[in-house]
């Protein structure tokens, strides 16, 4: 008689706690994050934090592997399937916002404003609204140089860097066919990209500033020592065959490993653009965490993505990853101001130009416009620009 | 070897008149159904606005009740779920989702406006069940117009098993095909309706749902592409030349490579035939996308190839392989040879086999030439054999996504190509407008385009091969 009530207890237990999970997991509050492959290690461990931080709600999180770059393409791909939570190169600002894609921020809207710099403010906000959390402002490029054939005079101008590259039988690297390095001399030349009322590409990269510009990046890569290609090739080469490249705080970390005391960064360096010396300018970027609008759980989301964009992560991001903070006290931490890679984007940052009012339809005539240079095309540069804006702006 | 195939409808002029006798067998039909509303009694009459009415009452109970009940499903149907899109599919939708500041909260709460694509899909939808609704309600007054005829003759009527039962009979081709074509027109027939008529709107990046509206534009993609657009039409026109030029190259390459490889290899006098053999089917064995995927590798400005030619002092600066529009489009030939030569070989290994062995010893005792008996028995028996081969061949090339995809990307891209590259093919920039672009609406005119091409040539293609035109001969 004990042995059955006391099994009739165990049963009636489990039976009650099948019931009480049951009703847990219809609150659950399911949320996806998108992150960059990069990222996911740090991303799953910062949601383990989140989820201790807030034990009263049961939570399930899935991370997802979308990396920046993507973020637009496939959140438009299918905007009910996407991640409610997903970080994005802050380019892709306008037409997420176009596609009704972001939540504003609207929830400790002071404090994060408050916490953040300026810039990455302003990198987020269109209009009258913030549209998401900054996590990094290191989407930008400066110059890695080996200290042991270049010195700090000659990575101040492209001339200087190119003919001592060239007497020491080494190599300058730049992609000069893609978009996002190539606007580095039209921009320092003086063009402007924009937008028109209507959220139309305005550009005048064909101007006469732009032509000058345009000739000085055909003379680049007529150089000898001019080289292209991509990450891989920079990080191969450097220290080898290679003595500088352009690239950005994501390559830090191989590049010091291959030049090891030798490692150098330095902001870009001057060209000659019509007879004058201008400096080249670099697009300045940062990475935001944006809440889905399609989310079944905004509040819940936003939480994440405020929790994922604190000091506290953001400090752990620039630990793990090297990726520089837009969080003022954590941007102001010792190990970030030592940090040479973050150093030179931070002196480049004076020519930064942002990356808020360029929409899609700019990088494939660019990086078209860039082969053309890299193939050493020696067609009318007037015509070959009017074809790339006219591209760009229809 | 004999091609087996019915006889087709020998001349193409004959088509319009088979449309004809089509369209006038149809009038019939219609004009006969008709006639039999006039010639029915008050019951079948009826039976034109209450479906089952004539069945139900000659007593057909099971009978009525399902075309009753059919009616009703599709009334309800179409008040509670297909009018709410169907009265919208004029416009589109017109009320854009917007934001409204939830006290609550305080967050700005998303209020769903119209979603152009569902109201355009479900649209489509709903008037696709127009047609089965059109034969159930010709079926309902057919049955009661047969049973008002039964009941004049004093015939009994047929109960409901008995009927049903006639579908394993008498009616049984109608239970083997409603499956499959029921699955057609869901699977197939709908979403390529729906595509098609994407074509006509304007759904693009700046008007994506759900956060934006996408409305008619009428034919304006296509007028874009031919006179409107500067871009789109040097786009397509190029693309278009090219994809000609791949699909003719990569098809007589494979072709006559293949054929040429299992001639050596069946050669009298050649050892190890099957050892060979077996190295060229190898490569088969390889999954395609590995191959090209390996050789797009090797040959990167960066790439094995490059590095070699650069150690032997063979070139002073990396052989821009895929970055020179000309040699990136050789490439791809050669590549695809690379890829298909085997399967031809493997193919006309066999039919080689099969070529009568008279006709090259007459050929030999009359003192031809190898080569003269290659262009005079070989080639035409083979190309008379494999005729429609080479045609499905060719269309298959006109839209070969993955050699080139996978190879060169449709790269390099071209300054004055919308979004292309000099060795896209239309259907790489298909893909490229759809994925990278969300230019829905221009990647569907670009699809009608195609098929209308690849229909074209094959329809033309097929009727001038000596297989169809001479199929019962060999000369």
């Amino acid at each position: 008689m004990k042995t059955c009530s006391r099994r009739l207890l165990a049963l009636s237990l489990a039976l009650l706690m099948l019931i009480f999970s049951a009703s847990a997991m219809a609150d659950t509050v399911k949320l996806k994050v998108w992150g960059s492959q990069e990222n996911q290690e740090l991303l799953s461990e910062l949601v383990e934090e989140f989820k201790a931080a807030n034990p009263e709600t049961e939570w399930d999180i899935s991370l997802g592997v979308v990396g920046e770059p993507e973020a637009r393409t496939r959140y438009l791909e299918d905007p009910a399937a996407a991640a409610d939570v997903f970080a994005f190169a802050n380019d892709q600002l306008m037409e997420l916002v176009n596609a009704d894609a972001l939540y504003e921020v609207t929830i400790n809207l002071d404090k994060i404003i408050e916490e953040n710099t300026a810039g990455s403010i302003e990198s987020a906000t269109l209009g009258e609204y913030l549209y998401g959390y900054p996590m990094t402002s290191d989407n930008g490029y400066f110059l890695y140089y080996d200290k042991s054939v270049l010195s700090e005079d000659d990575v101040k101008s492209l001339d200087a860097l190119l003919a001592a590259a060239n007497a020491a039988g080494k190599k300058v690297f730049m992609d000069v066919s893609n978009g996002w390095y190539i606007a580095s001399f039209f921009l320092g030349a003086g063009g402007t990209l924009g937008l028109t009322e209507d959220g139309k590409q305005t550009c005048d990269f064909n101007n006469e500033l732009g032509v000058a510009a345009g000739e000085a990046i055909r003379a680049f890569c007529a150089d000898p020592a001019f080289q292209t290609g991509d990450d891989s090739v920079l990080v191969g080469g450097m220290g080898g065959s290679i003595c500088a490249g352009v690239s950005g705080t994501w390559n830090a970390a191989a590049i010091s490993e291959k030049l090891g005391e030798n490692y150098a960064a330095a902001p870009l360096p001057t060209f000659t653009c019509g007879g004058e010396q201008k400096h080249m300018a670099s697009f300045i970027g940062t990475k935001i965490l944006g809440v889905n609008t399609q989310t079944q759980f905004p509040l819940e989301a936003m939480a994440l993505a405020e929790f994922l964009t604190s000091e506290a992560a953001q400090l752990k991001f620039f630990e793990t990853r090297a990726l520089g903070p837009t969080n003022i006290n954590a941007a102001a931490n010792p190990a970030v101001l030592e940090n040479i890679a973050l150093a030179a984007l931070s002196a480049q940052s004076e020519w930064g130009v942002s990356q808020k009012l360029v929409l899609g339809g700019y990088w494939s005539p660019a990086e078209a416009f860039g082969l053309e240079m890299e193939s050493k095309s020696t067609g009318d540069m007037q015509a070959m620009l009017d074809t790339m804006v006219a591209q760009i702006t229809q | 070897m004999v091609i087996q195939s019915t006889k087709p409808d020998k001349k193409s002029s004959n088509a319009l008149g088979a449309f004809g006798k089509w369209l006038t067998h149809v009038g019939r039909g219609w004009q006969a159904f008709f006639q039999m509303i006039i010639e029915g009694d008050w019951a079948t009459k009826l039976s034109v606005l209450i479906m089952g009415f004539g069945s139900l009452a000659r007593r057909q109970i099971v009978k009525g009740l399902l075309f009753l009940g059919s009616e009703i499903a599709f009334i309800i149907f179409y008040a509670r779920f297909g009018w709410q899109y169907v009265k919208d599919l004029g416009t589109l939708g017109v009320v854009e989702q917007s934001r409204v500041l939830d006290p609550a909260t305080g967050i700005r709460m998303v209020v769903p406006g119209d979603n152009s694509m569902l109201i355009l899909l479900y649209s489509v939808l709903t008037l696709a069940t127009l047609l089965p609704l059109i034969m159930i309600w010709k079926a309902n007054i057919r049955a009661s117009y047969l049973a008002q005829k039964r009941a004049e003759q004093k015939i009994p009527q047929p109960s409901f098993v008995a009927d049903a039962r006639t579908l394993l009979d008498k009616r049984y081709h109608m239970t083997l095909m409603s499956f499959p074509l029921i699955s057609l027109a869901l699977f197939t027939a709908l979403p390529i309706l729906f595509m098609i008529l994407i074509a006509f709107t304007n759904f693009d990046k700046m008007h994506q749902p759900p956060g934006h509206l996408f409305g008619w534009v009428g034919i304006q993609n296509i007028t874009d592409i031919f006179a409107g657009n500067p871009f789109y039409q040097q786009t397509f026109f190029g693309v278009l030349l090219w994809t000609f030029i791949w699909a003719i190259f990569a098809t007589a390459t494979n072709y006559i490579f293949g054929m040429i490889l299992a001639l050596l290899i069946n050669k009298e006098g050649i050892n190890y035939k099957k050892m060979w053999r077996t190295f060229f089917v190898i490569t088969i064995a390889v999954p395609q996308f590995v191959s090209l995927m390996l050789v797009s590798k090797l040959f990167a400005e960066t790439g094995i190839v490059n590095q070699i030619l650069l150690n032997l002092n063979l070139v002073k600066s990396p052989v821009p392989f895929f970055e020179n529009p000309n040699l990136a489009r050789v490439m791809a030939i050669v590549i695809n040879m690379w890829v298909g030569v085997p399967y031809t070989m493997l193919m006309t290994t066999g039919i080689l086999m099969n070529i009568p062995a008279e006709l090259y010893e007459s050929a030999n005792v009359d003192g031809a030439s190898p080569v003269r008996t290659f262009f005079s028995i070989t080639l035409p028996y083979m190309l008379f054999v494999t005729g429609p081969y080479l045609i499905t061949t060719f269309v298959g090339n006109i839209n070969n996504f993955n050699v080139i995809y996978l190879l060169t990307a449709g790269g390099p891209l071209a300054q004055n190509y919308y979004r292309a590259g000099k060795t896209d093919l239309l259907v790489t920039w298909l893909y490229k407008l759809t994925v990278d672009e969300q230019n829905y609406s221009l990647a569907s005119t670009i699809g009608i385009l195609i098929f209308v091409i690849v229909s074209i040539v094959s329809l033309l293609a097929y009727n001038l091969t000596g297989s169809v035109k001479k199929e019962d001969q060999f000369s």
